[in-house]
C-alpha cells in the first residue's frame, strides 16, 4: 500500500490549484475591498454589509430561492410518478426510458435551453400549436413559467434518476408482505413504498436545488435581461462591472446558504430512520 | 377435523415452462402440512397461488367452502411468512408487528396489547424497539411470525423460512415453529425442501416433484411406506434394488427369495426393493442372510454409516508387462531409438496407420548429447486381420532401428448378463520409469489399458469405479502384472454404531417388515 500513496500527490497537487486556491482567492475577494490588486489589500466586511443593506440584491435572493423551491416541487411532483411508472416496469422498458430520459442530457445545456426560446416565443411553436386549436396566444417568454419550465426540464431527469434507483433497489417482497397484511394498494405505497424511496427523493432534491438555485443562462436566455436572479448578479459582477470583490462575496453568501440547506436535507433524511433506526 | 382449503386441478406455467400440472389436495383445519420438494417442483408455486400472489392458469382454490381464485391478496385471510422474511426495514419490530393491525385502525391500546402478546409468543418482549436491519437472522425469522400471526389468519403459509439459519438454529427453531403451531391452533402450510423439517415438525407431508404430487402421508406412512423410488430417496437414505415380487409376501433380489410384508403386486412383477440403513445389521458372515465385503466407513457421529458390496460389478482383467528394457544405441550416428510391444483389437487392424502405431509403441528416437527428439521416418510392418503376433520396425533417416511386437487379440470383452454391462480393456507394455512418474495411477492405469464399460440395456457409458492391482508403483521391477478394472456392484449402506474395519468380510441380516416392495415407474 505504501508504495502507492505517492501516486496520490500529483492529484492532489491537481485539486490544490485548481480547486482548492480559487475557493481560497474567492474567499480572499469577499473579505477585502478595491479592485483586483491582490498585493495592496485590506480586510473589510463592506461586501456583505452593502449586499444586506440593498433591498434590490435581498429581493433577487429571495426570488431565486423562490424559484428554485418552486422548480424542485415540481421536479419531485412529476418525476416521482414518472420514476414510480419506470420502477415497476418490465426490465427492457425500463432500459429503454432510462435512456429516453438521459438522452437530453448528452446535448449542451445551452443549445436545449435556446431551443425552448423557440418553442415560447410570441410567434413560436407553443402558440402556433395552441391557436391552431383557437387558444392563445399567449405572452411567455421572460415570464416565471418561463424559468421555471427551463429549470424543470433541465433538471428533472437528476430528480427522476435518484427516485427511480431507490425505488429499483428495493425488495419486491416487502410489497407482496404488506399487501398480506392486508394493506391495499394505496396503503402499501404510503406505508411502505413511500418511506423507502424518501432518501431518492431527498437526494434528487438536492441534485435539483442547487444548480436551480444558482443558474444564470436559464434565467438570462428565458427569463430576459429583466428577469435577474442571483446567478446573474454574481455574472454581471465578475462580468460587467469587474466588482469581483463583490461577486465573490455575494458567491460566499450563496455557498453558506447551500450549505445550510444541505444539512437541513441530510437532517430530514436521517429522521425518519430514528424511528425505525437503521435503514440497510 | 373440517376441510379448510382444496386445490382442485391447480395448473400453472411460467413462459412455456408447466410448473403445476393440475394438484388436487385438501387441507384441513389445524394441521401443520409441509409442501416437500427438490427446487423447481412447483410447492412455492402452489403456496403463492394460495397467497394470491399468482393466479393459476386451470383450476379453482376452494377456501372454507368459497371459491377465492379472484380474491385479492390483502383479501384473503393467509398470511405469510415470506422466505427472506420481507420485514420492513423503515420500521421497528413494534411497527412491523403492528402494520397488519394498523391498517385495520385498530385502536391504539389493543394493538398494543396484541403487540405485546405477539412479543411474548415469539420470546422477543425486549426487542419491541429494536431495528429490525439490527437484528439476527433468527430474531428477524421470529418478527416475520409474530407479523403474520398478529392477524389472526387461519391459515399460515411459511415459505422456506428457515432457509436462511444456520443449522443449530434452524433445529431451533423447528421446535418453536411446532410450538407455535400447536398453541395458537391455526394451519401451517410449510414449504421446505428439506427433508428432515418436514418429517420434524409435519402432521402431513405432500411430496412434489416436476409440478405433481408424487405422495401424501403422515411423515411415517412417507418413511415407512414410500410410494417410488422418487420418494424413498429424497426422504431419508435407502438403498434400492432391483427385484422381481414372486408371489404375495415372498420377493427375489441378489438371486435370492425373502420373505417380505407385501402384498398385492402382480406375480412375477419387477418391483424396486427398499432397505433402509438403519433397517440393516452387520453380523458375522455365515450368520447374514447376504454377505459382502466392507467397503468404506464414514463417522457421523452418532453412528458409522458403513458400505457392503454384496457383489461385485462386471471385472475385467488385463496383464501389464513393465520392462526396463534399454533403447538401441546407434554409435555410428549418434542416436538412440525405443518402442514398446503393444496389443491390439481385432478391430482396429483396418483403420491403423503410422501415427497410430507410433504413438501406441510409444516409439522414439533421440539425440542423447542434445537431448533432442528425432522423427521417425519409417515403420515397416505386415498385419493381417486376425490374432496373431506382427513385428513392427521403426528406423530413422540415419538408420537407427528397433523392432517390436503388435499382437492382435479379439479377447478383451467381458459380459455380464446379470449385470446388463459390458467392460473393455486391453494388455498393455509399460516401462519401469513411466510407472514410477504416474501422478494418478489408477487414470493412469484405466487410459493405458483403455478400460472401458457400457450398459447393454442403452449403450450408456458405466464408471469404472474400481481398479485393483498387487504392484507397489514406486519400487515396481519388471515383469507381468494383474491390473483388474470393475464397474460398481451391488451396494449397501448400512447405519451401524459398531466400527467395522475396510474390507472386512461380513453377513448382512434385515427383517422381513423392513422390506419394502414399491412399483416401478412405468
Amino acid at each position: 500500500m505504501r508504495q502507492f500513496r505517492s501516486m496520490v500527490y500529483p492529484y492532489l497537487i491537481w485539486c490544490s490549484i485548481m480547486v482548492v486556491l480559487p475557493m481560497l482567492l474567492i474567499l480572499l475577494y469577499a473579505f477585502t475591498g478595491e479592485g483586483n490588486d491582490v498585493t495592496s489589500f485590506r480586510f473589510t466586511f463592506a461586501n456583505f454589509i452593502r449586499f444586506f443593506q440593498d433591498a434590490v440584491f435581498l429581493d433577487v435572493l429571495k426570488r431565486s430561492l423562490v424559484i428554485a423551491i418552486w422548480t424542485t416541487i415540481i421536479c419531485v411532483l412529476l418525476g416521482y410518478p414518472i420514476a414510480y411508472v419506470i420502477a415497476s416496469g418490465k426490465e427492457k422498458s425500463k432500459m429503454f426510458w432510462i435512456l429516453l430520459i438521459t438522452l437530453p442530457t448528452w446535448i449542451n445545456m445551452l443549445v436545449r435551453t435556446y431551443a425552448w426560446m423557440g418553442i415560447l416565443q410570441d410567434e413560436g411553436l407553443l402558440n402556433r400549436v395552441l391557436g391552431f386549436f383557437g387558444i392563445g396566444p399567449f405572452h411567455m417568454m421572460h415570464t416565471t413559467f418561463a424559468v421555471v419550465l427551463g429549470m424543470v426540464y433541465n433538471f428533472i431527469p437528476f430528480m427522476i434518476l435518484q427516485i427511480h434507483a431507490s425505488l429499483a433497489k428495493m425488495d419486491k417482497s416487502l410489497l407482496e408482505a404488506a399487501q398480506d397484511l392486508g394493506a391495499n394498494s394505496v396503503q402499501s405505497f404510503m406505508r411502505v413504498t413511500l418511506p423507502l424511496s424518501l432518501p431518492g427523493v431527498l437526494s434528487g432534491i438536492t441534485l435539483v436545488f442547487l444548480p436551480a438555485v444558482s443558474s444564470f443562462f436559464i434565467p438570462k436566455l428565458l427569463g430576459g435581461g429583466q428577469y435577474v436572479l442571483i446567478g446573474n448578479v454574481i455574472e454581471t459582477q465578475f462580468l460587467t462591472s469587474g466588482d469581483w470583490n463583490f461577486g465573490s462575496a455575494i458567491s460566499m453568501i450563496m455557498a453558506v446558504i447551500i450549505m445550510l440547506s444541505m444539512y437541513l436535507t441530510r437532517k430530514v433524511d436521517t429522521d425518519p430512520a430514528a424511528n425505525g433506526r437503521r435503514r440497510s | 377435523m373440517k376441510k379448510l382449503i382444496q386445490f382442485k386441478n391447480i395448473v400453472k406455467g411460467f413462459d412455456n415452462k408447466i410448473a403445476l400440472k393440475g394438484i388436487n389436495l385438501d387441507i384441513y383445519e389445524e394441521e401443520f402440512v409441509t409442501l416437500l420438494g427438490p427446487s423447481g417442483c412447483g410447492k412455492t408455486t402452489l403456496l403463492r397461488i394460495l397467497g394470491g400472489f399468482l393466479a393459476q392458469d386451470e383450476g379453482q382454490v376452494i377456501f372454507d367452502g368459497k371459491d377465492i381464485s379472484k380474491v385479492p391478496p390483502h383479501k384473503r385471510e393467509v398470511n405469510t411468512v415470506f422466505q427472506k422474511y420481507a420485514l420492513f426495514p423503515n420500521m421497528d419490530v413494534y411497527n412491523n408487528i403492528a402494520f397488519g393491525l394498523k391498517i385495520k385502525k385498530e385502536p391504539k391500546d389493543i394493538i398494543e396489547q396484541k403487540v405485546n402478546r405477539m412479543l411474548k409468543l415469539v420470546n422477543l418482549e425486549d426487542y419491541a424497539h429494536r431495528g429490525v436491519m439490527e437484528m439476527s437472522g433468527g430474531q428477524q425469522q421470529r418478527v416475520a411470525i409474530a407479523r403474520a400471526l398478529i392477524n389472526e389468519p387461519s391459515v399460515l403459509l411459511l415459505d422456506e423460512p428457515l432457509g436462511a439459519l444456520d443449522l443449530k438454529l434452524r433445529r431451533e427453531m423447528q421446535h418453536e415453529l411446532k410450538r407455535i403451531q400447536q398453541e395458537v391452533g391455526i394451519t401451517f402450510i410449510y414449504v421446505t425442501h428439506d427433508q428432515e423439517e418436514a418429517l420434524t415438525m409435519s402432521d402431513k407431508i405432500v411430496v412434489m416433484k416436476d409440478g405433481e404430487i408424487q405422495q401424501i402421508g403422515t411423515p411415517t406412512d412417507i418413511y415407512n411406506e414410500p410410494i417410488n423410488e422418487f420418494v424413498a430417496s429424497f426422504i431419508g437414505e435407502s438403498n434400492i434394488l432391483q427385484g422381481v415380487m414372486l408371489e404375495d409376501r415372498r420377493v427375489m433380489f441378489e438371486g435370492r427369495k425373502f420373505d417380505c410384508v407385501d402384498e398385492g403386486f402382480e406375480k412375477n412383477e419387477v418391483v424396486d426393493v427398499v432397505i433402509r440403513p438403519e433397517d440393516l445389521d452387520i453380523v458375522p458372515r455365515k450368520e447374514g442372510k447376504l454377505k459382502g465385503v466392507v467397503k468404506s466407513v464414514l463417522f457421523k457421529g452418532v453412528h458409522y454409516e458403513t458400505m457392503v458390496e454384496t457383489k461385485i460389478g462386471t471385472e475385467i482383467t488385463v496383464k501389464m508387462k513393465v520392462s526396463d528394457d534399454r533403447p538401441v544405441y546407434n554409435e555410428d550416428a549418434n542416436e538412440k531409438i525405443s518402442a514398446n510391444d503393444f496389443y491390439l483389437d481385432v478391430d482396429d487392424v483396418e483403420e491403423l496407420d503410422d501415427a497410430t502405431i507410433i504413438a501406441r509403441a510409444d516409439a522414439q528416437a533421440w539425440d542423447p548429447e542434445a537431448d533432442e527428439l528425432i522423427s521417425i521416418k519409417e515403420v515397416q510392418y505386415n498385419i493381417k486381420k486376425e490374432n496373431g503376433t506382427y513385428p513392427v520396425t521403426f528406423s530413422t533417416a540415419a538408420g537407427t532401428s528397433v523392432t517390436v511386437n503388435m499382437i492382435v487379440k479379439d479377447e478383451n470383452h467381458v459380459i455380464s448378463e446379470e449385470n446388463e454391462e459390458e467392460i473393455f480393456a486391453v494388455n498393455f507394455f509399460k516401462k519401469v520409469d513411466e510407472i514410477q512418474e504416474s501422478i494418478a495411477l489408477e487414470t493412469d492405469l484405466k487410459t493405458w489399458a483403455n478400460a472401458s464399460a457400457w450398459s447393454l440395456e442403452d449403450d450408456t457409458a458405466v464408471e469404472i469405479t474400481d481398479v485393483k492391482y498387487d504392484f507397489d508403483a514406486a519400487h515396481i521391477v519388471s515383469g507381468v502384472y494383474d491390473v483388474t478394472f470393475a464397474t460398481k456392484g451391488y451396494e449397501y449402506k448400512i447405519d451401524t454404531t459398531d466400527y467395522h474395519e475396510v474390507g472386512e468380510e461380513v453377513g448382512l441380516i434385515f427383517q422381513p417388515e423392513d422390506i419394502h416392495i414399491m412399483s416401478r415407474p412405468s
